[in-house]
Formats: C-alpha cells, structure tokens, sequence
C-alpha cells in the first residue's frame, strides 16, 4: 500500500522530468526570456514564443472560472439547502450526465451552438466583430465542462455541514437565506475552494473541445471575442509536425512542461488558501 | 514400400504441393493488418482503396484514421503506422529521419467563399487573383470584400479561415501564396470538415478546402452553402472562359488533369513509410499503383500518369 502511494505521488516528478529532459533541447539553444515572452511564434524560422498561448490559456480558463462559479455555487445551495428530495434525485443526476460526454461532442456543440450565437447576437449586443470562434466561446464550453464536478463536490460539501450549525442560526432567528449566507457558506467555504480548484484543473488541461471553438490564432487576446490559442490546443495541433521541423518536438515539450508547472504552482496557491481560510475558521 | 518410406513420400509431397499452391495462389494467403493514419485529403481514396483490397484480400485488415498530413508523419515516422497519407511535399527533414513517399494519386485544394457572400456575382465573374489571396492570408493588407472585387464602397469585413492542425492543405495552399501554413492569417479551426463548416455558417468567410470536402459527392456541385471561388489565373480581372471550371467536380478534376489548374494547389498525394515499404503495405501500395488506379477516377481524383506511376512503382522494390 505504501509503495502504491508513494507511486502515484511520484509520477507528478516522473512527467516533469521526462518532460525538462527532452525539453532541455530548446531551453538550450533559446533563451528563457524569448521563449516566455516572446509573441512570435514561427517554428519553420526557428522563432518559438510562448506568450500568447501562455496568455491565452490564463484567458480561457479564468472566463471558464469567472462563468461556472456562481452558477455552480448557487446551484449547489440550492439542491443542499432548498430542493426538495425528489428534485435532487433528477437533478442531480442530470448534472453528473455532464460529466460523462466526452469532449469531442462538447466540441462540436460549440461549433453548432455556440460559436454562431456568439457570432449573431452576442457580439453585435456588445458592439465588437467577430467570426464567433473566441475566447468567449471557448470560455463557456469549459465553463459547461467544469458544472458537474463543482457542483457535485460543493452540494456535498454544503449537505456535510452538521445540522445543528443551521439549528442554531435559524433559532436566533435568522431567515433561511440568511442562514445559508452567513453559517453554512463559512463551514463549507474550504470545501467550495476545494471543489473549485477541481474545476480548474478540468479546465487548464480540456483539449478537444477548447480548440474547436476557440479560433487558434497565435496572437494574446485582447478581448473576450476575440480568438486565443490556449497550451493544450497548440500541444494537439501541432503534433503533427512535430517531427518535421526542428526543435519543434523539444518546444512542444517545453509547452508541455510549461503548462505542467502552471497548473502545480496553481494546486500549490490553492493549498495555502485552504490552509489559511482552514485556519482562519478554527 | 514398407511403411516409413511411404509415410516420408507422402510428407514429401504433402509439402511440395503446399509449396506449389502457395507460390500458385500468392493472393489468398495475404493476411495481418495494415495500419494508416495521416492526410484528410486521401481519407475518402484511401477508404475505397482499402475497402477494394480487403475484398480481394478476405484475411487482411486496414486500420484507417484520419488526423492531419502532420500527424500521418509523425505517426509513420514514429512507428506507430504502418504507412502515412500525406497531402504534400515532403520536407528534407522528414527525408533525413527516413520518409519515404510514393505518389498515389493526384487532388487539389480550392478557395471557398459562403454562398451567401454580398459580393458573391462580383467573386463569379472577376475571381480572385493569387496576389489579392496573398493579400488576404499573408500579409493582411487586403480586409474587407470590397477591395477583393474593386468596389471600394462594400466595406464589409472579410472573415479569414486558416487549419489549426498540421496538415497538407493548408501547407499546400500557403505554398501556393508563396509561405509556410504557419504564415497564414485567420481563424484556424480544426480539421477539413471544420474548415468546411465554419465557412459554410459565415457569410463573410473565406476559406480553402480539399476538393473532396467542398464538393458534394453526389451531385458533383459544391456542398450546400459554400461556392468554389475562382482564380482568376491571368490576373486578367475576369474569369475566362478558360478559367471557369469550378461548377462541377468533374470539370475541375479535367482542369487539374490536363494542368489548367496550377499545382500547387493542386498537388500529388503521398503515402509514406519509415525507410522502406515491406509486407503486407508493400504489397497494398504495389496493388494501388496498378490494380487500384482503375477506382480513382470514379472517387474525384486524378489519376497519375502511366510515366508516373511506373517511377513510383520503382520506389517499392
């Protein structure tokens, strides 16, 4: 048992390294400053700039974010604390069907549903041009990915909250509402990140369906319509070539990499946020 | 004879005519599995081809899967196909790691315009010239439709589509605006399909697809919303009679064949191996270059010339 934990934690260091080792190749020849910041990005010219795709990854997924938390959060609250059984026992299965589609078909809705109502009546609300395939659009198919697992985890959250916690508010007499935004919310608060810490996981690394929908230009957005090119697209895209120009293989593992280390410096800020709101609440 | 000299007389002959049938009947003992990944643009050639040979051949099975004419190489180079479809030149670099292409047969790749574009009968009767396209891919000077048919007052935005994926259209295309397909400007969605899609829904899109995906086959016209743009090859600023070729498949594959259409885009279609064709896809390939040309026609491609396919066939041995 113990090697068998010990062997999940360590394949983490074991990516990493085979990841810096064929990666070393570009950091080599390249320096680090034009790889990171960098905006052009001709790999038959030997040009490799990160920057965009850095970029547009932050973009993507902090749209996603700043989309599914509070719809995720409120529906959570309320299948815990309002819904009825029956309607939980729809609801909820409904919300974890989500999670079985597989990416590709997500992809394909976008570019049926999404990207065309972006295209027609978002942008033009908002007064920007735009073909439909942006940021924003792939901003909300995340956002739609990441629905089940935040809510799922949160309404469990929210539903641990002991029973008494709520007894004690309501009896001081405070409304049900109020109950629910002052106590309960404050107990489950290191849950809720938990959950959406999850979430963001799922949505760094979502592939298929992100670069369906997201215009896959190699230039930093500037606004929400327009389109990105997040680290895991260029990963699938440019796969192909990956033999046929040099250092493009190496460069390829650098993004790899690149996109490894921001999601762990992400797990790790979101480990001391828990620790203090952990604290803070004791 | 006593027993064992007529038990070894009958082994004897049991393995000669063994021998004799097998060398008789070399066809029906091909058996194993094909693997091939690589170029949209072979796809549907490709499926005809394998579904031909796996009637002749019951024992032999081909895994075919699409993906890109980057990921066909990469694939093949990395050993985990057995042949890779590739839709264009094959670089120096894929040569020195062990690429090597056989040409098979013969498409192109077309401009596409919505048919609902506002300057559509403009586009008709003008075309497009290959510096008005590297205008609009390259060098980004030329936005909006107007300036594409020479009427300033349209002012309408022109929605550039590229290929995010690796692949042999979009490098053919560029090189036909004279660049690689990381040179190209646009939107890059992913994969022919998408491509086709995605011009299909935007009025003010322009793309490039392989014939095959901007034709319907059934009919022989373009697919239900997209038009074939017309190059206007003599930069004329009208399209000849000469030049308008694109109403119907068949007319188009007549002007790639007899070379009225300019290569690139059109281009010769490649299947690739790590060194060298041996077994099982030695034998497929040798069947395509001469058994399977006779289905090429009939799937909207062009068939090699007799010249042609008679080098190729070199290549294998």
């Amino acid at each position: 048992m113990l090697t068998a934990t010990i062997f999940s934690s360590l394949i983490v260091f074991l990516i990493a390294f085979v990841l810096l080792q064929k990666g070393s190749l570009i950091l080599t020849t390249k320096p680090l400053s034009e790889l990171l910041f960098s905006s052009s990005w001709y790999p038959w010219r030997g040009e490799f700039g990160f920057y965009p795709f850095i970029v547009g990854t932050f973009w993507v997924t902090a749209l996603a974010m700043i989309l599914a938390i509070p719809v995720c959060l409120l529906s959570a609250i309320y299948l815990a604390e309002y819904a009825s059984k029956s309607v939980r026992e729809i609801m909820k299965p409904l919300v974890d069907l989500l999670a079985g589609i597989p990416s590709v078909v997500y992809g394909l809705w976008g570019v049926l549903a999404i990207v065309p109502l972006i295209r027609d009546y978002l942008a033009p609300l908002a007064g920007a041009a735009t073909t439909g395939y942006s940021v924003l659009a792939g901003g909300m198919v995340l956002a739609i990915m990441v629905f089940p697992i935040i809510i799922s985890v949160s309404e469990e959250v929210f539903r641990a909250v002991p029973y008494e916690v709520r007894e004690a508010s309501l009896a001081l007499g405070a409304t049900r509402w109020q109950t629910v935004k002052h106590v309960v919310t404050r107990k489950a608060l290191p849950g809720v990140v938990a959950a959406v810490i999850l979430g963001f996981s799922r949505a760094f690394g979502e592939t298929m369906a992100v670069l369906m929908v997201v215009g896959n230009v190699p230039k930093a957005p500037s606004s929400v319509f327009d389109p990105a090119y997040p680290l895991p697209a260029l990963i699938a895209n440019s796969y192909g070539e990956m033999m046929s120009i040099p250092l493009y293989d190496s460069a390829l593992l650098l993004a790899a990499l690149i996109l490894l280390l921001v999601v762990f410096s992400f797990s790790v800020a979101a480990r001391v946020i828990l620790m203090r709101i952990e604290r803070g609440l004791r | 004879m006593n027993k064992r000299g007529t038990i070894l007389i009958a082994i004897i002959l049991v393995i000669l005519t063994a021998t004799f049938a097998y060398g008789y009947f070399p066809n029906q003992d091909l058996e194993g599995t094909i693997k091939v990944s690589g170029a949209w643009a072979l796809y549907p050639m490709m499926v005809e081809w394998a579904e031909e040979f796996q009637r002749i051949h019951p024992k032999v099975r081909i895994d075919l899967s699409a993906g890109g004419a980057g990921k066909g190489m990469t694939d093949v180079l990395g050993g985990l196909v057995d042949m890779g479809m590739i839709s264009r030149e094959i670089y120096p670099e894929e040569i020195q790691r062990g690429a090597l292409g056989v040409a098979v047969c013969k498409d192109a790749v077309v401009p596409t315009v919505n048919k609902g574009n506002p300057v559509l009968n403009d586009l008709l009767t003008r075309g497009i010239k290959r510096r008005t396209f590297m205008d609009v891919w390259v060098s980004g000077n030329v936005t909006s439709w107007g300036e594409v048919v020479g009427r300033p007052e349209v002012k309408a935005k022109i929605h550039v589509y590229t290929r995010s994926d690796a692949c042999g259209a979009a490098e053919t295309w560029a090189n036909y605006l004279r660049c690689r397909q990381e040179g190209l400007l646009g939107v890059g969605v992913y994969g022919d399909p998408g491509l086709a899609e995605a011009v299909k829904n935007d009025p003010f899109g322009i793309g490039f697809n392989n014939l095959n995906y901007a034709y319907d086959n059934s009919t022989g016209k373009p697919i239900e919303g997209l038009m074939v743009a017309p190059i206007d090859l003599n930069a004329n600023g009208q399209v000849d009679e000469n030049e308008n070729f694109y109403d119907t498949k068949a007319k188009l594959l007549e002007a790639i064949a007899t070379g009225v259409y300019p290569s690139p885009p059109a281009r010769d279609l490649y299947v690739v191996a790590k060194g060298e064709f041996k077994g099982l896809a030695k034998e497929f390939v040798k069947w395509i270059l001469t058994g399977g040309q006779q289905h090429v026609s009939q799937t909207g491609y062009i068939q090699l010339s007799k010249e042609k396919l008679a080098e190729e066939l070199k290549k294998l041995s």
